[in-house]
């Protein structure tokens, strides 16, 4: 016994799922992906390991502190485990799907694996689904990725969805306008991803004035829009903002009932984002669902978007569903019986001996009924 | 994390609270009474303000309450925001109150002979290890830090090493102490934060509390 218990550690973050999590994670994984299926989406299924120039080229180059690395025997090339799927579906849909038609849609869901958690994502293995809409640029494409992950979710039940639109690219569009060097640059983002307004508002020049009204213009996305468009912003940075107004509009029609709020200064998590990005938060859950945004898919630069939803989070949030009631089978009932119950709906436990007393033998293996010759008859609970 | 209109505000014990009710007063939190009875046993404390609690717990504890969700609120200073830098935490509004600095001393006989442009390793006797550990590795020097919470000041004396990284306020305690202030690592003031998650799914009831604050402090 004791050697059995010794054997059952396992490393720091990952975990043996049990019943009924396992199949409530299975279950919740489906429900995702089937949602994305029937919007047109279609599935790719990439290896667990790649070669590592491969893995963290491009956008994957964020994932490089969070990869284990293994060297391959056979090639003798170092190699990948992933850390996130999105690089891997890039990849695809850039090389050998690069000559399907545009827009691709497609869509993913598996097993990552990262080199250490977060103090509030533990996990190190954590499954992830999530979708890649490539080769479309538009207001209308945003919206449709965002509208799809609140579908997606709101089918598995889960309430009270909220989506924090970011720009990252107008921080970067101002501090460029502004002519700042590296160190004043690494100072206001410091700042700004603490949403620390005294430290802005003591930083010198016009400095002060743009980033503290845009650390103000956040919030509900009408009252940050109107903030926004209160600012001067510049060429690129109000292209953003115009992208933002469509997107939010879009939104109202396609997503009726969730939350949208804009944070033009987020940040964290978005250094390799080209565009309009997003983060997804349920409100009794810690963390967040979810993430995406725009990116440049591949060596040719590619205009695409998507988001990843993590299991992790998203298993908080959606309610357990009721799970089917277990019908214990006496020893020697009819197959056909045992067919028509199951067809019936019931999830049946079959008896592998003779019993003399069924009912006892039932709740012992957790069944909720009986079947006798006189029907199904619940088992009492004691 | 809480449910609908179920916020809890994190406050730190001791010095900072002395000088925070004024600004909660002000903002119009007014916690039940034996949230001013020292003797009182109770943690968690209720106020006027229909849904909002209060906790009051070790300012280092703050922050983590915040960061996990526990609380949506806190005031924390930014020494202990520096020490845990915890991504999850936002700290939009400087109170002003609980100022002081957060800097390297040493010996007063050892500052006459040392040059700190000369060391590589030093081993320093610290309630904020990780502040530290940047502070010297961002001037190209190793910190071995010994991890103490309280009473730093006795380290030096005793032996246990010869520098500490420690709250300065008013200089008196390292002065008693025979130890004299050489490098000024951070300025710091005790700051409002709130909980990432909590800003974007509440805006409006969190975003009210930033603003409330925000203009006690401007009034004052």
């Amino acid at each position: 016994m004791n050697s059995g218990v010794k054997k059952s550690l396992l490393p720091q973050g990952l975990r043996d799922l049990l019943p009924p999590e396992a199949i409530h994670e299975a279950s919740v994984m489906d429900g995702l992906l089937e949602a994305f299926s029937i919007h047109g989406y279609e599935r790719v299924e990439p290896p667990l390991v790649e070669f590592e120039e491969n893995l963290l080229d491009g956008a994957g180059e964020a994932m490089a502190p969070h990869t284990f690395r293994l060297m391959d025997p056979v090639s003798q090339r170092m190699m990948g485990v992933r850390a996130d799927m999105t690089p891997q579906v890039a990849r695809i849909a850039t090389s050998r799907l690069a000559a399907m038609e545009r827009p691709l849609r497609l869509f993913y869901g598996g097993q990552v694996l990262r080199v250490k958690g977060s103090q509030l994502r533990p996990e190190r293995q954590v499954a992830q689904a999530g979708v890649e809409l490539i080769g479309a640029d538009s207001p209308e494409a945003d919206a449709e990725v965002i509208a799809l992950a609140y579908e997606a979710l709101q089918t598995l039940g889960v309430e009270n969805l909220s989506v924090d639109i970011s720009l990252p690219t107008i921080v970067r569009a101002i501090c460029d306008d502004l002519g700042l060097d590296r160190d004043a640059k690494e100072d206001v983002r410091s700042a700004l991803d603490r949403k620390d307004a005294a430290a802005i508002a003591a930083m010198a020049g016009p400095v002060a004035g743009i980033f503290g009204g845009l650390l103000q213009a956040s919030g509900l996305a009408d009252k940050a829009i109107a903030a926004l468009n209160e600012l001067t912003l510049p060429e690129a940075a109000a292209a953003e903002r115009d992208r933002l107004i469509l997107v939010v509009e879009r939104l109202s029609d396609m997503a009726l009932g969730l939350m949208v709020t804009v944070d033009p200064v987020e940040h964290r998590g978005f250094e390799y984002q080209t565009g309009l990005s997003f983060t997804l938060f349920d409100r009794d859950v810690r963390g967040e669902l979810g993430r995406g945004g725009r990116y440049l898919a591949g060596a040719a630069d590619e205009a695409a978007t998507g988001f990843s939803l993590y299991m992790d989070t998203v298993l908080r949030a959606v309610p357990k569903r009721e799970r089917r009631s277990r019908l214990y089978l006496p020893h020697g009932t009819d197959l056909d019986i045992a067919r028509r119950e199951r067809t019936a709906g019931w999830i049946t436990v079959s008896g592998l001996a003779p019993e003399k007393d069924v009912l006892t033998e039932a709740a012992r293996l957790r069944c909720s009924h009986v079947l006798t010759l006189d029907g199904i008859v619940a088992v009492e609970k004691e | 994390m809480s449910a609908e209109n179920n916020l809890v505000l994190a406050v730190p014990k001791g010095r900072i609270l002395d000088q925070l009710r004024p600004l909660m007063d002000k903002a119009g939190i007014h916690p039940e009474p034996a949230f001013d009875d020292p003797k009182a046993r109770q943690l968690q404390f209720g106020t006027n303000v229909p849904g909002l609690s209060i906790v009051r717990v070790r300012s280092f504890d703050v922050a983590t309450f915040v960061a996990f969700g526990a609380a949506h609120m806190g005031v924390a200073g930014n020494d202990v925001l520096m020490e845990f830098d915890y991504p999850e935490i936002y700290a939009p509004v400087d109170l002003n109150i609980g100022h002081c600095r957060i800097s390297v001393a040493e010996p007063t006989a050892l500052s006459q002979e040392d040059d700190p442009r000369q060391w590589s390793h030093v081993r320093v006797a610290t309630k904020y290890p990780e502040v530290t550990r940047k502070h010297f590795a961002a001037r190209g020097v190793q910190a071995e830090c010994i991890k103490l919470n309280g009473a730093m000041e006795l380290a030096p004396k005793m032996g246990l090493c010869r520098r500490i990284v420690d709250l300065v306020s008013t200089g008196t305690t390292l002065k008693e102490n025979g130890l004299v202030e050489i490098e000024e690592i951070a300025q710091i003031t005790s700051r409002l934060i709130v909980n990432r998650t909590a800003l974007k799914t509440q805006p409006d009831e969190i975003g009210g509390w930033i603003e409330k604050f925000q203009e006690v402090v401007n009034a004052g």
